[in-house]
């Protein structure tokens, strides 16, 4: 078989089965057991909760982050084993939600580690976290959820960024400066 | 040539001591001498039916030898048993010895003498015919055993040696005059004992003094003391070989002496003859309690004591059933708990050697620093938990198939649920001393005490893949007790209830083996430092002073059930006896009052009585 | 000599067939369990192929860590090991290496695997693997009391140790389920086999919410692939043991007198008990909460072993020599 297909065979297989590991930080967590349990039962999809990050694929980042917290979340990120895929979820990991101002919360999440895929809402409901999911297998399938990839391309910028975070220089942190083309 | 070792033997103790003040010089002579025993055992190898290269053949042998010492005679003789049991003994003693060279540092030249003394004590021992040499060689053996045990240093395991041998020794003495008395001959073989319960009595002293020394419950209570306090090579020796001579005693003086016929004929109970039974019984519960007690030390020194008293309960089932299969099985067990058992005493004396801990849960994480001794460890721990990958366990298999054999309903489920319990311990080895977080950073042991290791390590990998040997090599003791060997070939043992093909196990291991090892090779790996473990998220810093090695008090709910029926309890059995005896002393005591007066009534009531009972008579 | 070498051959292909169908079913098992599970939570669950998604997606990892070669030990032993006791049981009636071995190597067969992957568990250093460790030691020797005296007493009820002559006694239909006593003696087994799948309430080594996943916590990728092969391939493996205990092996027609169709149907009953018997441990474990493991280990050296001892003086009492 030639190398192609083995891709898309294993896109597949990893598309139909995503262990996830979900980060409870935020109030976002509350709704994560109704996707899981009967009402919206999201093992349907071969979506389950696994209990450590060296298991996990996906990573579901359930709301605001101090500082401290990003240090936990790193390090969690780290451990995960490639590919690995990030879900960002609700307002407060897009642009601070209703923390924007806060002075120890950091803002935007892909500054500091890559997101795949994001969630809108404050908090958003289970039809959308489902949603998000689907997403992100079509975008595995298509070979676009490369946020693991550019992790390891953009490494420097990503640990610069970090870096500022943990000493509280929030208005130093740059976004990513990406080159043009992003092979998958 | 057989005086000729014997004298070179005790020679080699004096000689050993004149180099008192050059231990390495001292070392290397006590090794070649060491070597004498072995080389006996390859020249006798001939007599036993195994043939043996004649370049392995130093000297030639007399098979039987009498020397006449004025009052007594000895006769030495070598027999089926005693070249089985001189063999385990020989093979074990001079890596010990070598192993000696770089872990004894004070007073070299005192242990490697009493060393000595004790393979001679023993080497005689194991050749003796009468009751007399018997005696004297025995005697010679456990005082220098003694003389070992001193060394420790430890109040507790010094009165303990000392009061047990000596209970021994007394049991034994008793034993013997009571045959003596009975048949009126010093040897073995002009003793045609009858079933009486002279003969009874006489042979329940001796199998409980030679209990003693194989530590059987409830004779053991010197054994975890003595085993944890004395050096290392030593204790491996005493584990690993002298704790056999127990077992070869009654073996001697059960099958040989006094015979199956007439055991049996004090009564059998479903085809296994009481005597025997009561011993297997014994033994079970040996094997059940000892292994329950290792589970909870603390200690790697007592947790292998207890293990050792454990394993050595397999034995007694063995020899307690008494069927070839059964025999078979505890010889077999002999062999594998001769070198298992060496091999961890060396290794813990090794991780001792180079970190200096005893305490289980101060160490850790030696695997990857000492890998060559973590790797005969963990051979001789799977052979310790009877894994079908090394040859400890055909020996439990014929076991448990002697059992069902003679449908041991109950015996046979608390020796299987005693092997489960060897797993526990021997994952708190692997994982207290060799796993998890690395703690210091070592060195891998000298090569002076990896060689040992992993020449002992051998005889495992050898019977494994071919336990026909082995049934070979114990058919003539078999026959010299009127059995018949059971049946074999090269590679199984078929027992009648079933077979066990070794060769089956291997290359279905082998095979799965390599299929898990391309399945595994498949994907690339790196390899991440320690420190890089899943801690709920929190970065490893923080972690770095407070450390993650869990195994303090590791098997704790285990300890919770357990503990409060099995701790202390033999040695508060022996507390009661040594009250009693106390209050018994201090009251015979009273009868001494100093008064020169009330002597002189005893004197006369003595008088009184032994006058009245010659006129009533 | 030809003709041997194309026996032996002929051999090897077979056991490696039967090895892999093992690991399907195993595969297969997992799936059906969660479905199983998802129906009784009142979900529409994951589909029944989704144990070998899972697999070939671990295998598929782009990067895998490793503590070590110690840590490396875990996939190889415990892959292999299972696959080996799986050789020595005799599945529906047929023999693949059974002749070879009997029921206390199958039973210290079993431990080549657990301890393998406790050796691997340990080197990773993690504590919670130490935990659950600990807790998987305990609750063997705990479960595995009751299941010895059960076995001890029908090995010497059938008088063989062997697994094979044991199945081959049961044969006509005269399974040790329908005598009343190993009736008992099933749902004894039953019980331990509950411990030994590790379903609840005997989850105790593994509980993902305590200690996360205890043992496996380090294990990621293809190692973790490894060990879901192994446990699979282990739900497979005790339940073929209980079931060629107690039902025969799901023997129904003599090869003798049938040939290949008895081959077929055997094979067919052989999967539905094992089935039956999974499912049965896996109901159990959707309606229990979890014990704690000195609570598990009373249970059995409690209440099941007294319901042992019984079945032991049972046969004691009738058994002549
Ligand atoms: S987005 Fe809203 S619900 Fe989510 S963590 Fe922020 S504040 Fe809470």
């Amino acid at each position: 078989m030639k190398h192609e297909e083995w891709k898309k065979i294993s896109r597949i297989m990893s598309k139909r089965s995503l262990w996830m590991v979900h980060f409870c930080t935020g109030c976002g967590a509350m709704e994560m057991p109704p996707v899981m349990t009967s009402r919206y039962d999201m093992e349907r999809f071969g979506i389950f909760a696994m209990a450590t990050p060296r298991q996990a694929d996906v990573f579901l980042v359930t709301g605001y982050l101090a500082v401290k917290t990003l240090k936990r979340v790193v390090q969690v990120y780290e451990q995960m084993r490639d590919p690995k895929y990030v879900i960002g979820f609700g307002s407060c990991t897009i642009n601070g939600g209703m923390y924007w101002d806060s002075y120890n919360t950091i803002k935007d999440l892909s500054k500091y580690i890559p997101v795949d895929v994001y969630i809108a809402g404050c908090m958003p409901r289970p039809e959308a976290i489902i949603d998000s999911f689907l997403k992100l297998m079509d975008m595995i399938d298509k070979g676009e959820a490369i946020g693991w990839q550019k992790y390891r391309k953009y490494y420097d910028q990503y640990k610069r960024n970090q870096k500022m975070a943990f000493e509280y220089r929030l208005d130093e942190v740059k976004p990513i400066k990406e080159d043009d083309k992003n092979e998958s | 040539m057989l005086t000729e070792v014997l004298v070179s033997l005790l020679a080699g103790v004096f000689l050993v001591l004149a180099l008192n003040k050059y231990p390495r010089v001292a070392g290397v002579v006590a090794f070649i001498i060491s070597l004498l025993p072995f080389m006996a055992v390859l020249a006798w190898a001939g007599t036993m039916g195994i043939t043996v290269p004649s370049y392995l053949k130093f000297f030639t042998l007399e098979t039987s030898l009498t020397y006449n010492l004025g009052p007594g005679v000895i006769h030495l003789a070598i027999t089926p048993l005693g070249w089985f049991f001189l063999m385990l003994l020989a093979s074990v003693f001079p890596l010990t010895v070598m192993f000696a060279n770089s872990f004894v540092k004070r007073n070299a030249g005192g242990f490697y003498a009493a060393m000595l003394l004790t393979m001679f004590g023993s080497f005689g021992l194991l050749l003796s015919q009468d009751i007399l040499s018997f005696f004297i060689f025995w005697e010679i053996m456990s005082w220098s055993i003694f003389a070992l045990v001193l060394r420790g240093h430890d109040r507790r395991a010094i009165v303990s040696y000392l009061a047990f041998g000596s209970l021994s020794a007394m049991l034994i003495l008793f034993g013997f005059m009571m045959l003596y008395y009975k048949t009126n001959t010093f040897l073995f073989a002009d003793m045609h004992l009858t079933a009486t319960p002279l003969t009874l009595a006489a042979l329940s002293l001796l199998v409980a003094g030679f209990a003693v020394k194989g530590a059987l419950m409830p004779m053991h209570a010197w054994a975890p003391h003595a085993y944890s306090r004395s050096e290392e090579p030593f204790v491996a020796f005493l584990s690993g070989g002298l704790s056999k001579l127990g077992f070869f005693g009654i073996i001697l003086f059960m099958y040989g002496v006094v015979g199956m016929s007439v055991i049996s004929s004090w009564g059998t109970f479903r085809g296994v003859p009481w005597f025997g039974y009561a011993l297997a019984v014994i033994g079970a519960f040996t094997a059940f309690a000892g292994t329950v007690l290792a589970v909870m030390q603390d200690d790697l020194r007592k947790l292998l004591a207890y293990s050792s008293i454990g394993q050595l309960g397999y034995i007694a089932i063995g020899i307690g059933i008494g069927t070839p299969l059964a025999m078979t099985g505890a010889l077999f067990q002999a062999l594998n708990h001769t070198f298992f058992k060496a091999v961890l005493f060396l290794a813990a004396g090794a991780v001792f050697y180079r970190t200096g801990k005893w305490k289980i849960s101060e160490l850790g994480g030696l695997g990857y620093k000492m890998p060559f001794t973590f790797l005969a460890a963990l051979f001789a721990i799977f052979a310790l938990a009877a894994i079908p990958i090394t040859s400890g366990f055909a020996a439990k298999w014929l076991l448990y198939e002697a059992a069902i054999q003679k449908k041991f309903l109950f015996v046979t489920p608390i020796m299987l649920i005693a092997g489960v319990g060897a797993f526990l311990y021997a994952f708190k080895i692997l994982y207290g001393v060799f796993l998890g977080e690395p703690r210091y950073d070592v060195k891998e042991a000298p090569l002076s005490q990896l060689i040992p290791m992993w020449l002992l390590v051998l005889p495992l990998v050898i019977f494994l893949v071919i336990p026909g040997w082995f049934v070979d090599i114990t058919a003539p003791i078999l026959r010299g007790y009127g059995m018949q060997p059971i049946q074999h070939t090269l590679f199984s043992i078929n027992t009648g209830l079933a077979t066990y093909n070794t060769l089956a196990v291997i290359f279905g291991m082998l095979g799965g083996l390599l299929v898990a090892f391309i399945l595994y090779k498949w994907k690339k790996q790196e390899v991440v430092p320690h420190i890089d473990n899943y801690l709920a998220g929190e970065p490893p810093e923080l972690y770095e002073h407070i450390g993650m090695h869990a195994s303090s008090k590791y098997f704790e709910p285990f300890d919770e059930v357990f503990g409060p029926i099995f701790k202390k309890g033999a040695e508060r059995g022996w507390e009661i006896v040594l009250s009693a005896a106390e209050i018994l002393g201090t009251g015979a005591r009273k009868i001494y009052t100093g008064i020169v007066g009330d002597y002189s009534i005893y004197v006369l009531l003595f008088f009184i009585i032994l006058v009245g009972w010659w006129l009533l008579w | 000599m030809v003709m041997e070498i194309v026996d032996i051959l002929e051999k090897i292909l077979i056991l490696a067939g039967m090895v892999t169908l093992g690991f399907a079913i195993g595969m297969l098992f997992n799936g059906i369990a969660r479905k199983v599970s998802a129906r009784i939570q009142n979900r529409v669950g994951p589909p029944v192929y989704q144990g070998f998604i899972d697999v070939f997606k671990l295998f598929g990892k782009k990067t895998n860590i490793s503590h070590g070669w110690i840590f490396d030990l875990a996939a190889l032993f415990s892959v292999s090991g299972i696959a080996l006791a799986f050789l020595f049981l005799p599945v529906a009636g047929y023999s693949m290496l059974s002749t070879d071995g009997d029921l206390f190597l199958i039973l210290y067969l079993l431990a080549i695997p657990a301890l393998g992957f406790a050796l691997g568990a340990g080197a990773s250093g993690n504590p919670n693997a130490a935990v659950g460790v600990m807790r998987a030691l305990m609750s063997m020797l705990a479960y595995e009391l009751p299941l010895v005296m059960v076995m001890v007493a029908m090995m010497v009820y059938y008088n063989t140790t062997s697994l094979a002559n044991i199945v081959a006694a049961q044969a006509n239909m005269q399974w040790a389920f329908f005598i009343p006593i190993f009736f008992i003696g099933a749902l004894v087994a039953d019980m331990a086999l509950q411990g030994m799948l590790m379903e609840k309430p005997f989850d105790i080594p593994i509980a993902p919410h305590e200690i996360a996943t205890g043992p496996m916590v380090e294990f990621g990728g293809k190692h973790l692939g490894a060990l879901m092969l192994y446990k699979m391939m282990g739900t497979v493996v005790e339940t073929t043991l209980f079931v060629d205990l107690f039902l025969g092996g799901g023997v129904v027609l003599s090869v003798a007198q049938y040939g290949w169709l008895a081959y077929l149907v055997n094979f067919a009953v052989w999967f539905v008990l094992i089935l039956i018997v999974f499912l049965i441990a896996v109901m159990i474990d959707n309606v229990l909460p979890r014990f704690r493991i000195e609570q598990a280990l009373k249970f059995y050296w409690k209440y099941d072993a007294l319901i042992a001892i019984f079945i032991l003086i049972w046969i004691f009492a009738g058994v002549k020599i």
